[in-house]
């Protein structure tokens, strides 16, 4: 998968290109306007990531003419916190996400992985993890030979946990996602952080290897093995 | 459009209008004074005519030439006076008799000269006359009669009049607009001592006050007015100030963890186990930040007024519920009970998500700082016109001088209270927002249970 990376702050270009290839991606950044758009328009990517204030060439712009010309690779643009006119208008122009500023680095690679998998709809009815096992039309979870008795949200969480198995979630990610919460607020960040809490005794109680692991300062990732 | 006194000084232009309305009111008055007089001096004139006819008549005796001759006045000698005259006329219109100063008078009209005596005023020899023309009997004779007085001194006293009211006119307005302008400055002058007073207090000298000589009569009131406004004032720059303070105290904070873990982290060199701990820690410091930054911002907005709100009729009681039932398991941890009571149908227009955040802080608020065990009593009731929320928790309760605070950005009633129980210090700030721009109110009592009750009153709307 490659993905091309325009953005002209030179630390965060390197921390998401080196993030992205942690994630095996193959990864082309662009610091300028103009060479992310020559690089768009002349080589094949399967995502470009761009950002909206670039010198010379602003990302709007960059987009525009993509879409005139029939050049249909998904974009998701990097906009500013107060640039709600920005992400209207990214949108409208054909971008297929979008990102505020200042992000974090598991919602960006969650969001590539959902552009990445766009038309193809995940029919999964069994989430599997390990031992684990997650039956979602029969609303039932086992670890091991132990059903597991869950509350509806916590059936959620984990649900959500499963499916971005082995990637970091984020408290972000999950207000808005499972919460249904589309601003985060500090009451809400400590609900998260107790029901991840009750939900972990619940699946990892009696197990040898725990599943549910807290990254601190991220968020939390369902993994088998280390964390 | 500007007055053409606009640019004066109120003092000026009071002295202006004082001397306008006055001189119209002396100039009136001294008109009619005048008309009085004239009016006075002419009926002075016509009664002593008429005494003169009735004297007149008593002297005329006729002559054997046929004429009438007029003698016997003790009181006057009529041939040497030049003021006064009197004549008789033969019905068929010859003078058979004179005396004074009567010869410059015209012939009598006999037309005109019925039976009734007849006032008139005629010139004659330049010199204006009034006359009484009437008939009497002389020997069982009827004849004219005329008696006539020079109006010349009637001329000149109402003329010395005229002038005395003519010189006096405009001494007495100057006087009165001089005495209206010291009174103007006088009346003033406190005004002016106010402007003196009031340009002293600066933003850096906001305690000081103007002083207030009479707090009853207009200026105190004028006094107390800008005393009031200085208060206001200076209580938004103390806000501002701490709040100044403040939020750079909570920004800094987590920029010294910050750093303080990065620079530790370079000192040596440590394990990867321990290296993920640091950057762990500065990214929880990072999330801190943004979640301050982010809360501050939209605080700012609303400042600002720059909010969209999604109104849309809620049920109050549904909407008290959900953000109840959000926060549930924090009150399970500390195994507390929270009841509602809800009313049926009390219906508020607002935007259902920034009231809902307003109902999380304060139930969240509630549930920090009531014991393990306790009960948060949640009510929804319609009071009048108003929607009441109120949320009574069982925790220290707030002191009073701490009432009015509690909902400023990153006010702690406990200082030593730590970051960590106390969270970002912007909940109830964000709670007064939501509120507030959703048209309601709220504030903090004295629970009967010894706590705190959060009241949070909206407008009640149609369903």
């Amino acid at each position: 998968m490659r993905v091309l990376i325009v953005e002209d702050e030179r630390k965060l270009a390197q921390a998401l290109a080196s993030a992205l290839k942690g994630e095996h991606y193959d990864v082309v950044v662009a610091s300028t306007g103009e060479d992310g758009f020559f690089r768009a328009n002349a080589e094949a990517f399967d995502l470009v990531i761009l950002d909206v204030m670039l010198p010379g060439r602003s990302g709007l712009e960059i987009l525009q003419t993509l879409r005139q010309r029939h050049i249909d690779t998904p974009v998701l643009i990097l906009t500013a916190r107060d640039g709600v006119d920005d992400r209207v208008l990214g949108l409208d122009l054909g971008a297929d996400d979008y990102l505020v500023k200042p992000f974090a680095l598991p919602e960006l690679l969650a969001r590539i992985r959902a552009l990445l998998r766009r038309g193809r709809p995940s029919e999964a009815f069994r989430l599997k993890a390990a031992d684990l096992e997650m039956d979602l039309v029969g609303r039932r979870a086992v670890r091991g030979e132990r059903l597991l008795d869950l509350t509806a949200r916590e059936f959620e969480l984990l649900e959500y946990l499963l499916r971005h198995q082995g990637h970091l979630v984020s408290r972000e990610m999950l207000a808005r996602e499972v919460w249904k919460e589309p601003r985060r607020a500090t009451p809400l960040d400590n609900v998260i952080d107790v029901q991840m809490t009750r939900l972990r005794k619940k699946v990892d109680v009696d197990a040898a290897d725990r599943l549910i692991h807290t990254v601190r300062g991220v968020g939390f990732v369902l993994r088998e093995g280390e964390p | 459009m500007k007055g053409p006194w606009s640019s004066a000084s109120i003092r000026v232009q009071l002295t202006g209008w004082y001397a306008i309305v006055l001189s119209l009111m002396l100039v009136a008055y001294a008109a009619a004074t005048f008309f009085a007089v004239r009016q006075e001096f002419g009926e002075q004139l016509d009664d002593q005519l008429h005494d003169d006819f009735e004297s007149a008549e008593g002297f005329l005796t006729p002559t054997p030439d046929g004429r009438v001759a007029m003698s016997g006045d003790r009181h006057h000698d009529p041939d040497n006076d030049e003021d006064r005259g009197s004549d008789v006329w033969s019905p068929n219109g010859e003078q058979i008799g004179r005396s004074g100063a009567s010869a410059a008078l015209p012939p009598v009209a006999l037309a005109t000269a019925g039976a009734q005596a007849r006032y008139e005023s005629i010139a004659a020899g330049g010199r204006p006359w009034r006359t009484l023309t009437g008939t009497t009997l002389v020997s069982g004779r009827s004849v004219v009669l005329r008696v006539a007085r020079s109006e010349e001194r009637l001329r000149e006293q109402l003329s010395e009049v005229l002038k005395v009211l003519a010189l006096g006119l405009p001494v007495v307005i100057a006087l009165a607009g001089l005495g209206g302008y010291v009174l103007a400055r006088r009346a003033l002058a406190p005004i002016d001592h106010l402007a003196v007073e009031a340009r002293r207090v600066t933003a850096e000298r906001l305690h000081e006050r103007v002083s207030v000589p009479n707090q009853h009569d207009e200026i105190g009131r004028l006094a107390a007015v800008i005393n009031d406004a200085f208060a206001r004032l200076e209580s938004s720059f103390d806000k501002l100030r701490r709040f100044t303070a403040d939020a750079s105290h909570e920004l800094r904070t987590p920029l010294a963890v910050i750093r303080g873990i990065g620079e530790a982290g370079l000192v040596e060199t440590r394990t990867p186990a321990e290296y993920k701990e640091a950057i762990g820690s500065m990214l929880e410091e990072i999330d801190r930040l943004t979640t301050l930054v982010d809360t501050l911002l939209r605080l700012s907005h609303g400042d600002a007024g720059s909010v969209h709100l999604a109104l849309e009729p809620l049920d109050l009681g549904q909407l008290t519920r959900e953000a109840a039932a959000s926060l549930a398991v924090l009150a399970e941890e500390r195994r507390q009970r929270i009841s509602i009571e809800a009313a049926e149908r009390i219906t508020v227009v607002a935007d259902g998500l920034v009231l809902r955040e307003a109902m999380t802080n304060v139930i969240d608020n509630a549930i920090k700082y009531s014991p393990v065990g306790a009960t948060i009593a949640v009510a929804v009731c319609a009071d009048g016109e108003r929607a009441v929320v109120e949320v009574a928790d069982q925790g220290p309760g707030i002191a009073a001088e701490h009432r009015e605070r509690i909902f400023d950005r990153f006010f702690r009633v406990d200082t030593a209270r730590s970051r960590d129980a106390g969270g970002t210090g912007l909940g109830l700030a964000i709670a007064k927002w939501a509120v507030e721009i959703n048209g309601g109110s709220i504030r903090v009592d004295s629970a009967a249970t010894g706590g705190s009750v959060f009241r949070i009153s909206l407008p009640r709307g149609m369903a």
